[in-house]
């Protein structure tokens, strides 16, 4: 098994001799990460296709068995979050010429412990991938040359960060307190007896607090409005779609291996709707346009977070089809409003200047919201019935769902009208470049492309939900020592 | 006191006492796993070191230990690139004319005196780090700190990055490097090669060494430059 390794290996090894390139080779170095991420690319899609062909596979860094050494998982649902993030940082290199080589390094290291974090199957391994992305995205978001208020939204992100690695560590070093062991596998196989008692259960929810920073949860989530307002576009789209899938992946591995059964989706499912709430009413009082597609960002992971707690597949299933319709669609926002930022009332008329950008703008919001053939109605679809179906507290969560759509429905539709009016003759706002749409224009395709194929979609989805539960054929994978049935 | 602080103090105060309940029930003294045990017999013969650490940083855990020295090099870069803005400005404006002095002749030459010393100690250190205790990451702390002393004592004088970041580089090339070797040759990512040897020997646990020199030499390229940047920003 040498692909997985390369996946890691790769993005890591040019982030090192891309400097020695940019000295030598100026011409061959603005290809150079670009290069990286299609090869990682090919890797990743020729895994997923093996995977459909032999099932889930695992390999073991450093040739030592499981308690012992690390091991890595490679199955259908970390795949497809490193193929969104390889994808998706691709696209943005689109349009984007001559960025500076620390950006491009930073970047590589984003996706190569991004990869390692999403394969990976050790606690201290995640962690420990999890902290190199962490200090990338701090560095990204404070990329911007000559602004202090991205300087001040950057310090702001790396402290509440900072307390987060620290709650993730702290809930990490409990787990190891109470099992001994560091091994997801393992600790499958252990968690029923040891760590479904109150103190597992507050190490749970240190964990989230942690990975939460990143996946934008509720309460550690007060740095992305201000990070969202200042940093480069391109960063916030890489860090709103794509990482903060990431971190939501690994607390849907925690849930399924180690709190399955357990009380621990009640504190997702309560940080998930506190969010929802909070962050809708906060994007329907904002008026500038970055805030309220932060706002609105937050939103839609909390959406996702009440996905995931839903116990069973259907959950997994929704949660995963939101995860990546949301991947898709607000990038793309994103990269359309680079050049509109401020108050969303200056985007009046906006359909005269710039045409294709309005439509973009017009069909991303209409699927965020939920609008029949779009994606995003059947991804809420699947959601309304994973949470009826599992009844009890989840139908007061799709009553809540129903109530946030509406006020979602209320500040796109406010923004889309905008947009459209043809009163205003002189519409105030610039004209994006045509190589700035590209990406958006191709993330646009991608949607169109999925809700022509919605029924493939959801059996490949159906069938993959059902891996990520099996948690049996997890454990014969990477833990040796319970197939000789010791 | 405003309200914030109150509301800060508090929030501490709950946290505290949440934390001291959670690890007044914690099991301290079980070893549930033996995974412990297991490492401390099978180490000096599966992985001949005599430093069962090392063992664990090396071999056992070889890819937390890249991600270490990753977050430090991701660290440097963002931070050198926050620094590196406008260096000249702020060289002027900040730091004055007055600080731009040299240190005076006792200290240069004690400086200079030291650097030799230092060398010789960190390597020592990083090439004894699987017989002893010690390792790559505090003799590299040690080789920042001999290049960055003589610094201290001439102010005005400019690190030469270029040779830093070569030589980072080059170091974290060639701990991937041998991890992918390891991956052709043995079928797993940083395996350790070679013979572990006798435990205690100064050429035993196979690769082992090498893995450590490229982390001592990272990490004192990388802190000294990072330190380098501190000073001149």
């Amino acid at each position: 098994m040498i692909g997985p390794v390369l996946l890691i290996a790769l993005p890591f090894l040019g982030a090192f001799l891309l400097p020695l390139v940019y000295q030598h080779y100026l011409r061959a170095a603005y290809w150079a990460a670009p290069m990286v991420v299609i090869t990682n690319l090919i890797i990743a899609l020729a895994l997923w296709f093996g995977v459909s062909m032999v099932g889930p596979q695992s390999l073991l860094m450093g040739g030592f068995a499981a308690p012992l050494g690390i091991t890595y998982y490679i199955d259908h649902l970390a795949l497809l979050f490193i193929i969104l993030l390889l994808a998706g940082s691709l696209s943005l290199w689109l349009g984007a010429w001559h960025r500076r080589l620390q950006e491009e390094m930073l970047t590589l290291l984003l996706i190569g412990s991004g990869t390692g974090m999403a394969l990976s199957g050790d606690l201290f391994n995640i962690y420990v991938f999890f902290e190199i992305m962490a200090v990338a995205s701090y560095g990204l978001t404070a990329s911007r040359r000559h602004c202090g208020q991205s300087f001040a939204a950057s310090l702001r992100f790396l402290i509440v960060g900072a307390l987060g690695s620290s709650m993730l560590l702290l809930g990490i070093a409990l787990i190891y307190a109470l099992t001994g062991t560091l091994n997801l596998s393992h600790l499958a196989v252990l968690a029923p007896e040891l760590l479904h008692g109150t103190t597992g259960l507050a190490a749970f929810a240190f964990m989230l607090i942690g990975l939460g920073v990143k996946a934008e949860l509720f309460a550690v989530n007060t740095w992305v409005p201000e990070v969202y307002a200042h940093a480069p576009i391109r960063v916030i789209a890489l860090l709103g779609g794509f990482v903060s899938k990431l971190a939501m992946l690994i607390i849907v591995r925690l849930l399924l291996l180690l709190y399955a059964g357990s009380d621990a989706y009640l504190i997702l499912l309560g940080f998930g709707a506190l969010g929802l709430l909070t962050a809708e009413f906060a994007a329907l009082h904002a008026t500038d346009l970055r805030r309220i597609l932060a706002y609105s960002s937050m939103g839609q992971l909390g959406l996702i977070a009440i996905a995931f707690s839903i116990p069973g597949e259907a959950g997994l299933i929704a949660g995963v089809a939101l995860a990546a319709h949301h991947a898709v669609a607000k990038p793309a926002l994103f990269l359309l409003i680079e050049n509109w930022g401020g108050h969303w009332q200056k985007l009046s008329g906006a359909v005269k200047v710039a045409p294709l950008a309005s439509v973009i703008f017009l069909i991303m919001t209409l699927s965020l919201i939920g609008v029949p053939p779009l994606p995003g109605f059947w991804a809420k679809l699947l959601l309304f019935q994973a949470g009826l179906t599992a009844g009890g507290i989840f139908n007061w969560a799709i009553v809540l769902i129903v109530l946030t759509t509406l006020i979602e429905t209320a500040y796109w539709l406010r923004i889309n009208r905008q947009l459209f009016q043809s009163e205003n003759n002189q519409p105030p706002v610039n004209i994006p470049p045509d190589r700035e749409l590209w990406p958006a224009a191709l993330l646009l395709v991608l949607l169109l492309l999925i809700s022509l194929n919605i029924g493939t979609i959801s059996d490949e989805l159906t069938q993959m939900a059902y891996h990520a539960n099996d948690t049996e054929t997890y454990i014969k994978h990477t833990l040796p020592m319970w197939q000789t049935g010791e | 006191m405003k309200a914030r602080h109150i509301s800060s103090l508090l929030f501490l105060l709950g946290l505290g006492l949440l934390l001291i309940s959670i690890f007044q029930n914690l099991p301290y003294s079980n070893n549930l796993t033996g995974i412990g045990a297991n490492i401390n017999a099978q180490a000096p013969q599966q992985v001949g070191t005599a430093n069962i650490v090392t063992s664990v940083i090396l071999a056992y855990r070889g890819l937390d230990t890249l991600g270490e020295l990753l977050i430090l090099f991701t660290a440097s870069i963002a931070a050198g690139m926050v620094l590196a803005y406008n260096p000249d400005e702020l060289t002027d404006s900040v730091l004055g004319k007055q600080q731009q002095q040299p240190a005076g002749f006792i200290l240069q030459t004690a400086a200079d005196l030291l650097m030799p010393f230092l060398l010789i100690t960190g390597m020592y250190i990083i090439l004894h780090g699987h017989i002893t205790p010690g390792g790559g990451f505090q003799g590299g702390a040690i080789l920042a700190a001999a290049f960055f002393i003589p610094l201290l004592t001439l102010p005005g004088k400019r690190m030469d990055y270029q040779l830093g970041s070569l030589l980072e580089a080059l170091a974290g090339i060639s701990f991937i490097s041998i991890g992918l070797i390891a991956l052709f040759w043995k079928g797993q990512f940083l395996a350790p090669l070679g013979e572990p040897g006798v435990p205690g020997a100064l050429l035993s646990a196979g690769s082992l060494p090498l893995l450590y020199l490229a982390t001592g030499i990272k990490v004192g390229a990388e802190l000294a430059n990072l330190l380098a940047r501190l000073r001149d920003a």
